[in-house]
């Protein structure tokens, strides 16, 4: 493999009883032949454990990522799947996106679309870290619903163990809750509905450097997926 | 070299491209659309994060008409302030948001009274073709859409999911003040294709089982090609496979 070639470290969060098909490329030049030059999935329990690894024929478009985590997981697990994609800068003059489809099976519930974390390299800017701190931020509708929400938190880091800072706001107050994670470790951080009579307005994340990140939304009747979105970044 | 033939065919056509931020919306019975107007961005911006900031959304319908517009004032950069679209019967289209440094990360939010899915709009721009360029384009592509064709001055490539229980249709936006006559095609082949007319700030929700029908079991992926004689872009619909009008449906922003 050529040296010259450009990486991205993509990553998302999956579970059984979904149809979950990933893109491998969004974007598609007129002749339709853009490709990667070479992608790794790996899958990692909730322990971090690499439970499952493979290569994929970048030639292939959509990845059938529930079948997969379907070998490996029991119902009721989690897994932290990372995308390890080289490719040819030339290409893909900004970074390949991985979009995927996601739909629990018989649940009657809309399936959901979303762009899967970016989470290290792609962007060269982004890799020199010019600023440490990384902030993001997700809001929320007012009203109560019947749903629960949460973040999705994973570790793409190799050695060092990280921290992050999840801040919900409630009107004028808010509560803050630490979270350390180990490599390739995640975690679902709750964020309770309400505080003190107010409803949960807004989350924040702060960290030294970019996690894979995820609000998460589940109907409250059944732990369906309504809800899985990328938080926003308003500097880099 | 297709960017520079862009550059001066809109010099030619005297195309141009003020910014806009938009965002798409879509109605049912039984399904509540709601804006959620924000801008959290300016928090960040020395200068720009005291308040008050002043909101307009300008709502457009399929047809492309105005079908309302709402203000809002937020008093902190903060602060959200909802605006809950009318819902009588099944209707969409896309709004433009204009205000005070507002720029980014709106959102739009679809619930069955239960839970809600969310996405977010885009700043971009939309095309305004002065009265000459609108006559010669309406001109050309009355011919070619006589034909099933288009000018395929913007092409888009989309991945379309088809199942048997769920669906992702797409909501096509025509960011521009000319009819879009918007060509979608199935890959590889191109057996299958329609014609999209879209009149000027208007929208069409395709059904993406149109173009190809659902398996029996599992999800089908079909690769589209758009093309379109002037700018246009798309959302997806997450949909149930059911047709009733009051099926929950998710919304979802693409590159």
């Amino acid at each position: 493999m050529s040296s010259s070639l450009s990486a991205l470290l993509s990553a998302t969060f999956a579970e059984p009883g979904y149809e979950h098909l990933v893109e491998l490329i969004h974007q598609r030049d007129a002749a339709a032949r853009r490709h990667l030059e070479s992608l790794d999935v790996a899958i990692h329990d909730g322990g971090g454990t690499l439970i499952a690894g493979r290569s994929v024929d970048p030639r292939e478009e959509v990845l059938d990522l529930g079948k997969l985590v379907g070998e490996v997981l029991t119902p009721g697990d989690r897994a932290f799947v990372l995308f390890d994609a080289r490719y040819d800068e030339r290409l893909f003059p900004y970074r390949p996106h991985h979009y995927a489809y996601l739909h629990r099976t018989a649940s009657g519930d809309p399936p959901l679309y979303y762009a899967v974390n970016a989470t290290l390299g792609g962007v060269p800017d982004r890799i020199g870290a010019e600023r440490l701190n990384n902030f993001e931020t997700y809001l929320f509708r007012a009203r109560r619903f019947d749903e629960r929400y949460s973040l999705l938190l994973g570790s793409v880091a190799r050695f060092a163990d990280v921290e992050a800072r999840v801040t919900c706001y409630y009107g004028s107050a808010s509560t803050v809750q630490t979270v350390k994670l180990a490599p390739k470790h995640h975690t679902e951080v709750v964020l309770p509905v309400e505080h003190e009579g107010q409803p949960l307005a807004r989350v924040e994340v702060k960290s030294l450097f970019r996690l894979t990140s995820y609000v998460v939304g589940r109907r409250a009747s059944t732990g369906s997926l309504v809800l899985f979105d990328h938080l926003f970044t308003y500097f880099k | 070299m297709t960017r520079l033939l862009r550059r001066v065919a809109r010099a030619l056509l005297g195309v141009e491209r003020p910014a806009v931020y938009y965002l798409p919306w879509l109605v049912r019975p039984g399904l509540d659309c709601v804006l959620m107007l924000s801008n959290l961005e300016a928090r960040f911006k020395s200068g720009h994060n005291a308040g008050p900031f002043s909101v307009r959304v300008t709502q457009y319908d399929a047809e492309g008409r105005r079908r309302g517009e709402h203000r809002a004032r937020l008093e902190r950069s903060t602060d959200l302030v909802e605006v809950k679209l009318p819902s009588s019967d099944a209707a969409w289209g896309f709004v433009t948001v204009d205000g005070d440094h507002v720029h980014s990360d709106l959102y739009v939010t679809l619930s069955d009274g239960e839970a809600y899915a969310v996405t977010h709009g885009r700043q971009e721009f939309v095309e305004r073709y002065p009265i000459w360029s609108r006559a010669a384009m309406a001109a050309i592509g009355r011919v070619l859409g006589g034909l099933g064709r288009t000018v395929p001055a913007f092409v888009r490539h989309q991945y379309a999911y088809v199942g048997a229980e769920s669906r992702s249709d797409l909501l096509v936006l025509n960011l521009s003040n000319v009819t879009n006559r918007v060509r979608v095609v199935t890959l590889p082949s191109g057996e299958v294709s329609v014609l999209l007319r879209i009149p000027p700030m208007g929208s069409y929700l395709l059904d993406v089982s149109r173009l190809a029908p659902p398996p029996a079991r599992g999800t089908r992926v079909v690769p589209l090609r758009l093309e379109g004689n002037a700018w246009f872009n798309l959302y997806v619909v997450g949909a149930v496979g059911v047709a009733e009008r009051s099926a929950p449906l998710s919304l979802m922003h693409v590159k």
